[in-house]
Formats: structure tokens, sequence, C-alpha cells
């Protein structure tokens, strides 16, 4: 596990050797803050109107509403990125091998081979793959210091979370995992039983989205638990 | 015999030099708008259209479905025509081919408006991606396109030999042991034809059918629909443009294969209505309110879908299933402009209906890549209509199309001189 103190990045040689990096949300301790969000936007100069990562509101009629009826409300919240499903059919559907699986678990895209066809969108089944559909713009303009390790996207190419695979490869955690105030979002090797996110699965009750249709996502969510929760799933 | 040919073919360009010259013009207008908006659309991005992340195909892939049927359908029945020996279709047969022909590259061309990064189109080959059904689909329609381009010369390469046209490649040949030669080579071309014309429909029904991300396209009848859809509108059109040629002389046929044809057509539409019953009645009967099918029947999709089905099955229907009505060929004409519109619709309901459900339902919303009206990045309901620049590129397309026809009708014998 490796970690960050003070903005500076420790890096972990366990994430450079892990076979399937995933996340593991904790329901129990997101607070629904899009600090995560706002992290993503900024560490891979995300444009405006285009998300990676998204804070999903369990249940309501809108963001931020509840589920329930009065008095019986629950609040819980989902955020979500890309899940770099184990069987991913985006990657199946692209027809250039612009979208593919790397060895770590990550699913990425090469920015410079995409043809722009949004055929990936279409067989995402969890609207996690958004589209340039005008040049990107940035306002406030792109964070200069993350520039030059964040690659540029043109218009017309799909892009979506990477798990910030700039960082990861070199063994530091996705920003949104630093970012995060509450410590809710895990980050790790799934295939390592020793791991944070492998513990985490183990003794705690937890949910995949969507698992019926077998894309095994590598993105767990923690349900949440307490007097005032019921259910947590969407 | 050949200048009995030239004659009846060359004839009556010269006589409607004046009309002819006017739709010449309006299609290359409309081509020269068309082209103008892509360019426009190239330095803009797809933000000139309206589809967003919600609905993420729209007007260019619906077309692109439509043609693709309309080349199907078309070779469908040209080339069952000649497999089975219905000699009826043999003064039509190379008008279908025609149609087949000039519909596929049409279809073709729609995919590149679509694409963010059309420059970048070789990539489909240079890394092709052989799980991805899209490539089969890409690969299936370039041996098709030759296809039908070979299958189309084979029929006429006599006849422009004998005008000494520079389309007949090098044939000389033109006696009737050539003739005869070449008709038995079509018959073997349909056998392959045949089963490429459905190859090349099925394999577009499963860009969509094998998407489990897209619960109403996630089915084994789409390509028995697909094909059902290509064999209604590929006739309808082949019907359509018979009769608006036969008026220039270039083909020649009587009123009773019109009757014939509406016939087929009317079999064609219950076969149709038959899948999509079946379609609509599975996703129907369990009662899951969220399932996209319910769509269909309220809400803004749903007077589209009346119009599949009332306009686009049962007026056609009854108009050809009566045989008095049958006999007249403006019956039968009109009969098929409205299965062809109930097909388009049909497609266009497939497709922003089946993107439009979001597939992690609302609250959290779809970003749309532009900030909205509201205030908000987010979708707050998944709507679709065409953007005008949208028209105006499929227009251009379309009018391509027509030229291109009109060019092959123009410069191509038609006339089939072989009976048995």
């Amino acid at each position: 596990m490796s970690t960050s103190y003070a903005g500076i990045d420790v890096p972990d040689s366990a994430l450079q050797k892990a076979t399937r990096l995933g996340m593991v949300v904790d329901q129990n301790k997101c607070i629904g803050c899009w600090t995560c969000a706002v992290a993503c936007k900024q560490q891979q100069n995300v444009g405006i109107g285009l998300y990676w990562l998204r804070v999903l509101t369990v249940g309501g009629d809108a963001m931020d509403v509840p589920a329930g009826t009065f008095p019986a409300l629950t609040m819980s919240y989902q955020s979500t990125n890309c899940f770099h499903c184990d069987n991913p059919p985006c990657v199946k559907a692209c027809p250039t091998q612009a979208t593919y699986k790397m060895p770590n678990g990550i699913v990425n895209v090469n920015y410079d081979r995409c043809i722009g066809c949004r055929y990936c969108m279409v067989a995402c089944p969890y609207d996690n793959r958004v589209f340039n559909w005008r040049t990107p713009v940035q306002d406030p303009p792109a964070d200069v210091a993350v520039v030059g390790e964040t690659p540029a996207r043109p218009k017309g190419v799909v892009e979506k979370c990477t798990f910030c695979v700039q960082r990861t490869t070199d063994g530091l955690l996705p920003r949104c995992v630093v970012a995060c105030p509450t410590g809710a979002r895990v980050f790790g090797d799934l295939d390592d039983p020793n791991s944070e996110v492998s513990i985490l699965l183990r003794n705690r009750p937890s949910y995949v989205v969507f698992p019926e249709r077998g894309t095994q996502p590598s993105l767990h969510y923690l349900i949440r638990t307490g007097p005032d929760a019921v259910g947590g799933e969407l | 015999m050949s200048s009995v040919t030239t004659d009846t073919t060359l004839a009556p360009a010269a006589r409607g030099s004046r009309g002819f010259a006017v739709w010449i013009g309006v299609l290359v207008v409309l081509i020269v708008v068309g082209l103008a908006v892509w360019i426009y659309q190239l330095s803009q991005g797809l933000q000139t259209t309206h589809m967003r992340d919600n609905v993420i195909w729209g007007l260019y892939i619906i077309t692109f479905m439509f043609f693709v049927g309309l080349s199907a359908g078309g070779l469908i029945v040209a080339s069952a025509g000649r497999l089975f020996n219905v000699e009826r279709f043999t003064p039509i047969v190379r008008l279908a081919v025609v149609e087949a022909t000039v519909t596929i590259a049409t279809a073709a061309i729609l995919i590149i408006p679509d694409l963010g990064h059309p420059q970048r189109i070789l990539n489909l080959f240079f890394h092709a991606h052989w799980l991805s059904p899209m490539i089969w689909d890409v690969t299936v329609i370039l041996i098709y396109l030759v296809l039908s381009l070979i299958y189309l010369w084979l029929y006429t390469r006599r006849d422009l030999a004998a005008r000494g046209s520079w389309m007949a490649l090098g044939t000389k040949d033109t006696s009737d042991a050539a003739r005869a030669h070449d008709y038995h080579l079509t018959y073997i071309l349909a056998w392959i034809a045949l089963p490429a014309a459905v190859l090349v429909h099925s394999i577009t029904a499963w860009i969509f059918g094998l998407q489990i991300s897209r619960g109403f396209w996630y089915s084994a009848i789409m390509p028995p629909l697909f094909i059902s859809s290509a064999l209604v509108s590929g006739l309808a059109l082949v019907v359509i443009l018979a009769f608006v040629v036969r008026r220039t002389g270039r083909i020649s046929f009587d009123d009773d294969l019109g009757r014939f044809l509406g016939g087929l057509l009317a079999v064609f539409l219950a076969v149709e209505a038959f899948l999509l019953l079946s379609e609509v009645l599975a996703g129907y009967y369990p009662g899951i309110p969220t399932d996209a099918v319910h769509q269909l029947f309220s809400g803004r999709y749903a007077p589209g879908f009346a119009v599949e089905v009332v306009v686009g099955l049962v007026v056609p229907f009854v108009l050809l299933a009566v045989a008095a009505w049958r006999r007249r060929p403006q019956v039968v004409v009109v009969a098929s402009v409205l299965a062809l519109i109930g097909i388009f619709v049909h497609r266009a309901n497939l497709i922003v209906i089946g993107l439009g459900r979001d597939p992690i339902a609302l609250p959290p919303g779809t970003p749309l890549g532009t900030p909205q009206a509201n205030g908000s990045s987010f979708a707050v309901s998944s709507v679709y209509f065409p953007s005008v620049w949208e028209f105006l590129i499929v227009l251009g397309i379309v009018a391509l199309s027509a030229l291109l026809f009109t060019l092959a009708v123009r410069y191509l014998p038609l006339k089939e001189k072989r009976t048995a």
C-alpha cells in the first residue's frame, strides 16, 4: 500500500507487480463530496462537461436526494468510474484494438489509434466512457503540473478512467484515492490475498454493478451498514 | 441485335435531356452542400450533431442500417430469383443488382461522417480486432460490394461489348454461346450472392444484437428481424425503381409483374410483423416496467412505433393483400413507399430507444460532454432528434446514391434479352 504525505507521493513496488489492479469504495465512509471527481478532472485534464468519475446518489429521484419515503429515508453514494472489468465488453467491441487490457488489469485507451466510432460506449453497460464531441475545453486552463504526464486527447476520441495509469505504473496511487478526505477509496491488487482491497472484500459484504452481465468488474462497493442504512445498491 | 439494344437504351436520354439535366443539377447541389457541411463538422467535431453520450449513435447509423438492408433485400430477391429460376424476375434482375450495388456503396460511405477520426479509418485494416462485430461487418461489406460489382458486370458485359463500351473491360465475344456461358456464371454467382446478402445484414444485426449492455438489442431475434426488414425495404425500393425506370423505357415489363411483386411484398410484410410481434411480446409479457419495450407504447417515441406498425405494416399489407388492388401499379408503388417509410422508422426506433435507456438509471445521469441549458453537464432525459447538419450530410450522401443509380441506369444495358 503506497501512501501520500502532505502532497509527497511514496511509490509502492507492490502496485507495479500487480496482476489485477482493483478498487474498493466503502459506502460507509463516502460522504458524496465529489472531491474524487474534481481531483480526477485536475489530474487527467478532463474537459468541461466530461466526467471520468461521477458520484451517483443511490435510489433518489435526483442527485443528493435520499431514497425512500419520510421518515424512512436512506442516503448513500456510489462513486463510479471505469470498472476495469476482467471481461471487458468495450475491449471486445473495439474494432481497432484502441482500447485494450493491460497485464496489470487496467483497461486503457490508445488515443492515437481510436477512430471515434463509439462502439465501446455502446458495449459498456455502465456509461463509464465519454466521447470528445468537441475539442476538450479546460476552464480554468489545464493544470500545468500534470500536463506533461497526462496524454492530450483531441476531439473525436473516446476517453475514460485509466486508474491513473501514468501514476500506477510508477507505483503511485490513483489521484482519486489520494484525494478522498474520508479514505473511502482503497486501491490495490485483487490477485494478492494480503492486499488491503482483498482483506476488505473478505471481511465486509460488498457488491459489484450488474454482476449478471458477466463483466467481472474490478471496482467493488462495500455495502452501507448501520442503523440508518437500508440496502445500498442502485 | 446489338443495334436494337443501342437504340432502345440511348433514345430516352436524348428525349428527356432537359429534365435529366435539372435532376442531375439538383443532386450535385445536394452533394456539394453535404460535403461542405461535413467539412464544417470535421472542423467543429461531432458536437454539430445532436448525438451525445446518452444517445451515442444517431441518424448516420440509422441510415447506414437502412441502406445495408436495402442492398441485402435487393440482392436476395435478385439472386433468389436466379437461383430458383423464377423467370418473372428476369426483366428487373439487372435493376435489382444495380440497386444492391449502389446502396451497399452508400452504406459504406454513411459510416464516414459518424467517425470522430475519419482520417484514421485505415486503422480498421492495420489494427483489425477480429473479436469485434464491427470488423466482421467492414470485411463482409467490402467483399459483398466487390461481389455485387462482379455480378453486375457479368450480367451486362456482353451487351456493353456489343455497344463497344469500355466498361466491357476487354470482353469482345457477344455471341449467343458467350451469353449462355455468362448466364450460367450468374447462376453460380447467385449461389454465393444469396448467402452473402443474408450474411451482410446478419452481421450488421450482430453489431447490435451481441451487446449485453443494451437489453433492447441483446436478443437472438435480431438477425432474422433484420433480414425480414431488409426483404421488405429492398423489395419495396426495387418495385418503386422498376416502375420509375420503366417510364424512361430502359426496362420493360408488364403490369402483371407489379402484381406478383406486390404479393411477394405482402408476404414479406407478414413475416416482418410476425417477428416484430415475437420480439415485442417477449419484452412486454414479463411486465417489467423498466424494460425498454414499454417506450414503444407510451412516451416520446410511441408515435414512431405507431407509424412503424400502422403506416409501415398494416396499411401496405391490406393494400397488397386485396388481389384487385394489387393489380394496379399505383397501389403497389404507394404500398412500397409506405413500407419503406415504416422500415426506416423501425430502424430509428431500434437505435434511439435501444441507446436512449441509460444502462445505469438516472438520477446520477450521464455526462454529456457539453454544458446544458439547465446548467448541468448531465443528461436529465435521453432524447434525440437529428440536427440540421446531420440531415444535410445524410441528404448529400443519399443524393450521391441517387446520382450513382441514375448514371448506372443511363449507361448500363438493363434490358435482359434472355428468357430460359
